[in-house]
């Protein structure tokens, strides 16, 4: 099979490969590309986790702490349940995290929050090989697309955090698989995946909830002019029903819990609320603002994906649409691809999200993760694009790999950025550490606003059960209305109205004159019971039954 | 193999009259542009504003490369006496001893140096040292005419392309004062046109030569030539695929070429180590002077302080620290440099010279017939175009247009004299190329023969506050200089000032440059198609 021989030319060495074996072999990895991907990239997932863990950086994101907390709350404090999934935040996340988060050094080393960002990341790269498989990229094409999702700092960072980013790329990416499949093979079944991963998607981020809605009118428009009216209704009315369950129990939720079904969008700690309050503020720029919406967008896709990533992906979209030679199917699918582009510049547009890009939105970050939301996207057009450019694959990958190399040898990551020095970013381990070695040794209550201060409960170390916040039902009343029997600590940002807790403090008599400020930091200050109250103060849980009352 | 420059001999027996004309036109431009006054100026003269300012060394860019040849003739000194280094600031390096040093590799000061010595015989130091930079710009355009011939195009397309490349880019500018940019294209075309025409151990060996060379002229010419040695590679191993074999066949003799490598390296090291303090430390990697304090008045400190400190605000760079070698780099700057290499005002493609982007389409038709050289061509322009893209200062300073991508230009190009043969009866694409080519070529030779120090755009609200007047900051700032200063060029300065303006001087050499260019393009649509066209 393999000879090492002298030719004619006595200076020249010859190794000779019997070619059926080479092909043999590449068709090896052909067949089990599936298989070699997940171990691969289980591999930089578990790597790429184990740095950020030790580098203190996988919970440095404000978010990824509160992320933590729900799940936490949904099963220790004072008041567990479902319940506390809360009503702002889709709740899959939360949920999936309830399965480890019980476990202290999985809540507060962000595991239980990052294994499900690192099986999504696993399973996103898997699915864009698929992906890539199924409209014939060849294995350098599919392993291109593969590298520039797996090989991109901020993909590497999310899927070491607890944040929501990675969760949505997986789900995004299979629901946009199965539909490719659905118009590749007619089966219904596959039609039925694709709304099942959409409605997954649609309770992570509402980003899900726009892919539902463009591959609805993708479906019923494509179908109705090749099948007619009545055929286009069935599918939709079919893929819309399963696929919007997650949204209808949403909704449900809302209304149960928090007794409006809308609760989600204009309740007190929703986007909205939050958009408003910058619009007044006058910074949010985008609203109503098509030319801002769409630059700040493709400032951070460039800066998550890579300018040249970025640039490379769009001609790859546009390519595969071009295309003659993939089917009018495959191309419908594929338009699926552009659905996180579309919405995240809508949202801007209609003031529903905000995004700070450093020197186009002053000196700060904010949101800018928002931008990673199409690589997946891009690396399967620059996958098909390695492909289709078949004399230049070479060059191109060269080209890839040299960018590559500078991102991680500069360690250009946008989103560890945002979450260190951006507006996701808060410091409170002073007050974090303040509680942990004044309050932790002791008895007593904390009585704090968890909307406000979640990552000072997350940073303090202390069990959850320790902390009386708007979740914890008639403690949180109680305390409210008798401070100096309930907290024996009570952490608020002082004279801000936006905290809740000292919103309804701020002129109760118990408060006013029991407790002392014992310390001031920049985003929060600690006051204490004086010794002489302490006797009256309960410190053990008391109620039995104590339904929820999200708040 | 036989070293016969059939190319050249070609050129000289068939197209003596009409094409040596061009040919000479091209060296009447080169001369006219050539930066310059007479003398063997001391350093105490070079540090007088007729020599900076005014003068030829109106940039750091030269000053700091001019600096260490000066000090290795003059001094006989690796590093730089006070006033040296006064005159090199703000590109000057510190060693940890606390002796100043070239903040460049040394490799373009040390090829200035034949030309300041036969200049200084005859009165003319800094001519000599310029009118190198001048030679091996016009090599360049001799190379990329002999490619071009190579890869099938014809005399006459290819003229066009290197007369594009020559006078139509920001080429001219870097061909008559010093600059690194063109040693770097002679490293490419060199190593190219020696793979085309030779297929043995000897081009081999001048294309290791050139690539371990060129590292020590610009470092980051190691990614830049990174693709070409991929090319010289294929040379030593070579794959062939048949329906029933993989043959990977092995060259020994050819790998031991590889060890020409070693020379270029070994001077390197020898100057890292008596300059910088390690053979292995890079003059950029060194702590960085903004300038001399025993030398300069304090205000002159502070200006030149606060003009670095504005550009390193805009550039979000801070060149006071020590950098790593890699840590220039930085993906996070590709999106700016990607707008400011094509799409800004101040340095952009599309302002300065728009005529190399016929090339884009040259390398579309050379992809398909001749594919290793248009993955080669291609690989070097985006290296060029990430690498500087990537940079922090993708602006290249004070300049005109954006000088790091002169390499690109150049290969853009060579490819351009593709797509001009195949299009060259096409009546609406040839006008819309010369249209193109004409609007280029005059607004380089205005950055040749004005200034070449644009600010960019983003230090000019800071620089006004400073200046209390407008400043410009495209190549209307080269006009304004030509009216209110008249030309730097030697010619201007020695013979053609009692008698013309310099903005006349420029319609003059603008015209010559117009009129040849014109001839060829027109010359091009109705002449006959080459036999061997690509």
């Amino acid at each position: 099979m393999r000879t090492l021989d002298r030719h004619q030319n006595p200076i020249e060495a010859e190794i000779s490969l019997d070619r059926r074996s080479a092909d043999r072999f590449v068709r090896f990895i052909d067949r089990n590309s599936t298989f070699l991907v997940t171990v691969l990239l289980t591999f930089v997932s578990v790597s790429a986790f184990a740095y950020y863990y030790a580098n203190g950086l996988g919970v440095a994101y404000n978010d990824a702490r509160s992320h933590l907390d729900i799940g936490r709350r949904v099963v220790e404090g004072l008041n567990p349940g479902a319940a506390q999934l809360g009503s702002v935040w889709l709740p899959l996340t939360h949920a999936l995290m309830g399965l480890t988060i019980w476990n202290d050094f999985m809540w507060h080393s962000g595991l239980a929050g990052a294994l499900w960002s690192m099986i999504a990341f696993v399973g996103t790269g898997v699915l864009i090989d698929r992906y890539l498989k199924e409209i014939g990229v060849g294995l350098l094409g599919r392993f291109t697309g593969v590298g520039i999702f797996a090989a991109n700092l901020n993909t590497l960072y999310l899927q070491s955090t607890a944040m929501t980013e990675l969760m949505l790329l997986g789900t995004m990416t299979a629901g946009c698989y199965f539909f490719l499949l659905w118009y590749k093979r007619r089966k219904i079944l596959h039609l039925v995946a694709a709304a099942f991963f959409i409605a997954l998607s649609t309770l992570v981020r509402y980003d899900g909830w726009f892919l539902l809605f463009m591959a609805a009118a993708i479906l019923f428009l494509s179908t109705w002019r090749e099948g007619g009216y009545r055929k286009a209704e069935g599918l939709f009315i079919l893929f819309s029903t399963l696929g919007g369950f997650g949204v209808a129990l949403w909704v449900l939720w809302n209304a149960l819990i928090f007794k409006d079904p809308l609760y989600f969008a204009f309740g007190p700690y929703s986007a909205h609320a939050q958009q408003d309050q910058l619009e007044s503020a006058g910074v949010l720029p985008t609203k109503w603002h098509w030319l801002p919406s769409i630059k700040v967008y493709f400032y951070a896709l460039a800066y998550n994906s890579g300018a040249f990533t970025m640039i490379l992906g769009l001609v790859g979209q546009v390519t595969m649409w071009l295309d003659r030679r993939l089917s009018r199917e495959v191309r419908t699918a594929s338009a699926l691809l552009v659905a996180p582009l579309l919405f995240n510049v809508l949202a801007l547009y209609l003031g529903h999200s905000v995004l700070y890009i450093q020197g186009l939105s002053g000196d700060t970050w904010f949101n800018v993760r928002y931008g990673i939301m199409m690589l997946p996207s891009f690396a399967i057009a620059i996958g098909y694009l390695t492909d289709r450019l078949r004399g230049l694959r070479f060059t191109l990958v060269g080209l890839l790999l040299f960018t590559t190399f500078f991102m991680f040898s500069s360690g250009d990551a946008v989103t560890i950025d945002d979450a260190r020095v951006g507006s996701s970013q808060k410091n409170v381990s002073e007050v974090s550490g303040w509680l942990h070695a004044n309050a932790g040794p002791k008895k007593g209550f904390i009585l704090i606003s968890a909307a406000s201060h979640d990552s000072v409960i997350f940073s303090s170390g202390l069990p959850m059960s320790r902390f009386i916040h708007e979740g914890t039902g008639k403690y949180y009343d109680a305390a409210i209305e008798s401070p100096d029997h309930w907290a024996r600590w009570i952490v608020v940002r002082s004279y801000s109205d936006d905290d809740s807790t000292w919103r309804q403090l701020k002129d109760n008599e118990g408060f006013l004159e029991r407790f002392e400020k014992v310390d001031s930091y920049p985003f929060a200050d600690i006051y204490e019971l004086r010794p002489e109250f302490i006797s009256g103060l309960v410190t053990d849980q008391i109620f039995a039954d104590n339904p929820g009352s999200e708040r | 193999m036989k070293f016969r420059f059939e190319g050249l001999r070609d050129m000289i027996r068939r197209e003596a009259f009409v094409f040596g004309c061009v040919w000479f036109v091209m060296i009447l431009l080169l001369v006219s542009g050539i930066r310059g006054l007479p003398g063997n100026p001391g350093i105490d003269e070079l540090n007088t504003a007729s020599w900076t300012g005014t003068g030829p060394f109106e940039s750091s860019n030269d000053r700091g490369r001019f600096a260490l040849t000066y000090s290795l003739l003059e001094d006989h000194s690796l590093s730089f006496s006070i006033p040296v280094a006064a005159f090199a600031a703000p590109d000057l390096a510190v060693t940890a001893d606390g002796r100043y040093v070239s903040l460049f590799a040394p490799g373009v000061s040390f090829m200035l140096i034949p030309g300041y010595y036969i200049g200084r015989l005859f009165h003319y130091s800094q001519v000599g040292a310029f009118v190198v930079v001048s030679l091996v710009a016009f090599v360049n355009a001799v190379l990329l005419y002999l490619i071009a011939r190579r890869i099938g195009v014809g005399r006459i397309a290819s003229l066009i392309g290197s007369f594009a490349f020559l006078f139509a880019t920001p080429a001219f500018t870097y061909a008559v004062s010093v600059s690194q940019h063109h040693f770097a294209v002679f490293f490419i075309f060199a190593s190219i046109y020696a793979l085309l025409k030779w297929d043995d151990w000897k081009a081999l060996l001048l294309v290791w030569f050139l690539c371990a060379w060129s590292v020590a002229v610009d470092n980051p010419n190691l990614f830049l030539l990174f693709p070409i040695g991929l090319l010289a590679l294929v040379r030593i191993v070579r794959t062939r695929i048949s329906s029933d074999r993989i043959r990977i066949t092995l060259k020994p003799l050819r790998v031991f070429t590889i060890l020409i490598m070693i020379v270029p390296l070994v001077f390197f090291g020898w100057y890292n180590s008596n300059a910088n303090g390690s053979a292995f430390q890079l003059a950029g990697t060194l702590r960085r002077a903004l300038s001399v304090s025993q030398y300069q008045s304090e205000s002159e400190q502070r200006e030149l302080e606060t003009l670095v400190a504005m550009h390193e605000e805009g550039t979000g760079d801070s060149g006071t620290d020590s950098p790593s070698t890699v840590g220039f780099f930085k993906t996070r700057n590709l999106y700016n440099g990607f707008f400011v290499h094509f799409l800004s005002p101040d340095r952009g493609i599309l302002y300065f010279t728009p005529v190399v982007l016929f090339g884009i389409a040259g390398l579309v038709i050379l992809s398909r017939k001749r594919r290793e050289l248009a993955n080669t061509l291609i690989a070097v322009v985006g290296v060029n175009i990430l690498l500087y893209s990537m940079w922090g200062d993708p602006w290249g300073g004070w300049s005109f247009g954006s000088r790091y991508l002169v390499p690109t230009y150049a290969v853009l190009c060579l490819a351009a004299t593709v797509a001009v043969e195949q299009w060259r009866k096409n009546r609406i694409f040839m006008l819309v190329f010369l249209l193109i080519f004409g609007y280029s070529l005059w607004i380089n030779v205005l950055g040749a023969l004005g200034t070449n120090a644009i600010p960019p755009q983003a230090e000019v609200l800071a620089l006004e506050q400073l200046t209390g007047h407008e400043e410009k900051y495209t190549y209307q700032r080269s006009w304004d200089y030509l009216v209110v200063n008249g030309s730097k060029s030697l010619v201007y300065q020695t013979i053609a000032k009692q008698e013309i303006t310099g903005i006349q001087y420029y319609l003059i050499v603008g015209s010559i440059g117009m009129v040849a260019a014109t001839l060829l393009v027109v010359g091009l649509h109705f002449s006959s198609r080459a036999k061997d066209t690509v």
